[in-house]
């Protein structure tokens, strides 16, 4: 009896052009993974919190990008700054806690700085350092304050208050131009009035964050979810749209969901998000790895923080609007639960699938190529979305993602197979 | 009931509901639960300094999500719960009784990453407290509220199931 595929065959290229798969290594080797980190996310703005998360002068977050500690501050003129959360003298991470406020002193320094606790030596909100232990006992007058402040990173608040970091001083653009028209679907609904967060929690999942991101880019794993196929299949959800923006990022157009048709679910008409119309859907999926998802009254948004080629950390958030009363908070929390939360229906499907993918693949496997070949114009289930994500990937990398160690060929996705 | 016969009622019933969930008998546990029951995990997170709801529902809320389980995806890796009652404190005047209980769920793995490497191994997937409520009436004692307030929120996968 003939087999179904020998080595050889399951290793072919397949019948598809050179943009409608990849090679499973880049999901799985440590080389291609330790270039990402210095090409991609050491160079593009990065989403790292929300500014409801330090609304106070004083308040600070903590975070990493490409593993570089940082510390968020919101200075006295209520500024937020972000700085490497390095000491410059021997190189601590200077504030440990997740978050908090520098109104207080800690046990080695003084209110309204951040002092490290090592040796003593303090900053001020502006990164600037302001005092050092012993300094002309122990530095006469060879080092002064002025050449030891903190390394200062790209900062801006936007898109509903979130906060982006670069560790790229030569990025050229705004977030507003890197975004290149991908947020503007949702802005008028998040400019609005002040948004807060209402729900974090993270997942360390043993995949590479690329699984994670392809999983928020294609819907045609609505099969995955019992949800998505009673609530969304019909005609205006199979026409929702895909589409690319420049910078690798996409989103996905909207259509009315029936939440009714889900047993225990209910519609989220009368408290859907400013200008949104009722019960709609909106997905926004920008390079290199961040979603932000609004279905109707609740805002979900993923930060990924790749670990390793084969472990990513997502943290999920969920926000509403600051001004929403106790009954509306409420329900935009279940709301957001039922789906999304670590117990809700879908989220847990998702993470079960990538965690499966991850499984399969790891650096010395036999190559699998991963198809994304489908084409429905643009629709929900075409997986466009991710071939735009590839395109950016590959010319960021030059590095062909079908075959990673040729080359970057621009338009790539016209050299169609025969 | 007598006050000490109320108390032995309500650890007992905390040690039956943990019994039932191991189990993954869903609809006896329901049964240890009056109509108007309200079940929630909530958590605390220093990264957004803010008190969190996890999941939260009715009897009636809860049991519709168990029955669509069939419908779902889910990891079948068990959970098994320690538990051990702290405090119980009973109100005879009110008819009530609160409870509080450390929780500590272990996960053994099954399906959930590669089984053939996993399977059976067993870790502690979820630390929290069990901050319950009871109403007290000859028939014994039932659940009117249980609020699951757990440390963890790195929760990986997650679980479609109830702590
Ligand atoms: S390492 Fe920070 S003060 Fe010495
Ligand atoms: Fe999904």
């Amino acid at each position: 009896m003939a087999r179904s595929r020998n080595h050889e065959q399951w290793t072919a290229k397949p019948s598809l052009a050179s943009d409608e798969y990849v090679d499973s290594r880049i999901y799985s080797d440590q080389e291609i993974f330790d270039e990402e980190q210095e090409k991609i996310f050491k160079k593009a703005w990065i989403p790292v919190c929300h500014e409801s998360e330090m609304p106070k002068a004083y308040d600070f977050r903590t975070t990493t990008v490409a593993a570089e500690p940082i510390v968020i501050t919101r200075g006295k003129d209520m500024k937020v700054r972000a700085f490497l959360n390095v000491c410059p003298h021997r190189g601590n991470m200077i504030e440990r806690r997740p978050s908090g406020s520098f109104l207080e002193g800690t046990p080695s320094g003084n209110p309204k700085h951040m002092t490290c606790m090592f040796h003593a030596w303090q900053f001020d909100m502006k990164g600037r350092c302001v005092y050092i232990s012993r300094q002309e006992e122990g530095y006469q007058d060879r080092l002064q304050k002025q050449q030891v402040g903190l390394r200062e990173l790209k900062c801006e608040v936007y898109f509903g208050g979130f906060i982006w970091v670069s560790l790229n001083d030569d990025i050229d653009m705004t977030v507003a131009d890197w975004a290149a028209g991908s947020l503007e679907c949702l802005q008028p609904s998040l400019d609005e009035e002040p948004l807060e967060v209402f729900h974090y929690h993270k997942a360390i999942i043993p995949c590479n964050y690329k699984l994670w991101h392809d999983t928020n880019c294609e819907f045609y794993h609505d099969y995955l979810h019992y949800h998505n196929r009673i609530t969304g299949f019909n005609d205006a959800y199979f026409a929702r749209k895909n589409m690319g923006f420049d910078n690798g990022h996409i989103n996905v157009g909207s259509f009315e969901v029936n939440y009714d048709n889900y047993e225990g679910a209910h519609s989220r008409e009368t408290i859907s998000f400013p200008h949104l119309p009722a019960n709609h859907w909106y997905m926004i999926d920008m390079f290199p790895g961040v979603n932000f998802n609004l279905r109707g009254s609740s805002l979900r948004c993923d930060m990924m923080t790749p670990l390793g080629p084969d472990s990513v950390m997502i943290e999920f958030r969920g926000l509403g609007l600051k001004s929403d009363d106790a009954k509306t908070r409420k329900s935009r929390i279940d709301h957001h639960n039922s789906i999304w939360g670590p117990f809700g229906r879908n989220l847990h499907e998702d993470l079960l699938a990538v965690t499966g993918q991850g499984a399969a693949m790891n650096a010395s496997a036999e190559k699998r190529q991963i198809l994304h070949g489908r084409h429905e114009n643009e629709t929900i289930h075409d997986e466009n979305g991710m071939r735009h994500f590839y395109e950016e990937w590959g010319r960021w990398m030059d590095r062909l993602p079908s075959n990673p160690d040729k080359p970057f060929k621009e338009n790539s996705s016209a050299v169609r197979a025969v | 009931m007598s006050g000490v016969d109320t108390a032995n009622a309500v650890r007992d019933s905390i040690y039956r509901a943990c019994l039932y969930k191991d189990d993954m008998a869903w609809e006896k546990w329901l049964e240890l639960c009056d109509d108007d029951y309200y079940y929630a995990i909530t958590a605390y997170s220093p990264e957004i300094s803010n008190d969190m709801t996890y999941l939260s529902g009715s009897r009636e809320d809860m049991s519709t999500m168990m029955n669509m389980l069939p419908k779902h995806n889910s990891d079948h890796s068990p959970l098994k719960r320690h538990c051990s009652v702290y405090t119980v404190d009973v109100d005879e005047k009110a008819g009530t009784a609160t409870a509080v209980s450390s929780v500590l769920v272990y996960q053994t793995q099954l399906d959930g990453i590669n089984c053939h490497v996993d399977a059976g191994e067993s870790k502690v997937f979820i630390v929290g407290k069990y901050h319950d409520k009871f109403r007290v009436s000859g028939d014994g004692v039932k659940f009117i509220e249980r609020i699951v307030k757990i440390d963890t929120r790195r929760l990986d996968k997650g679980t479609h199931y109830p702590i």
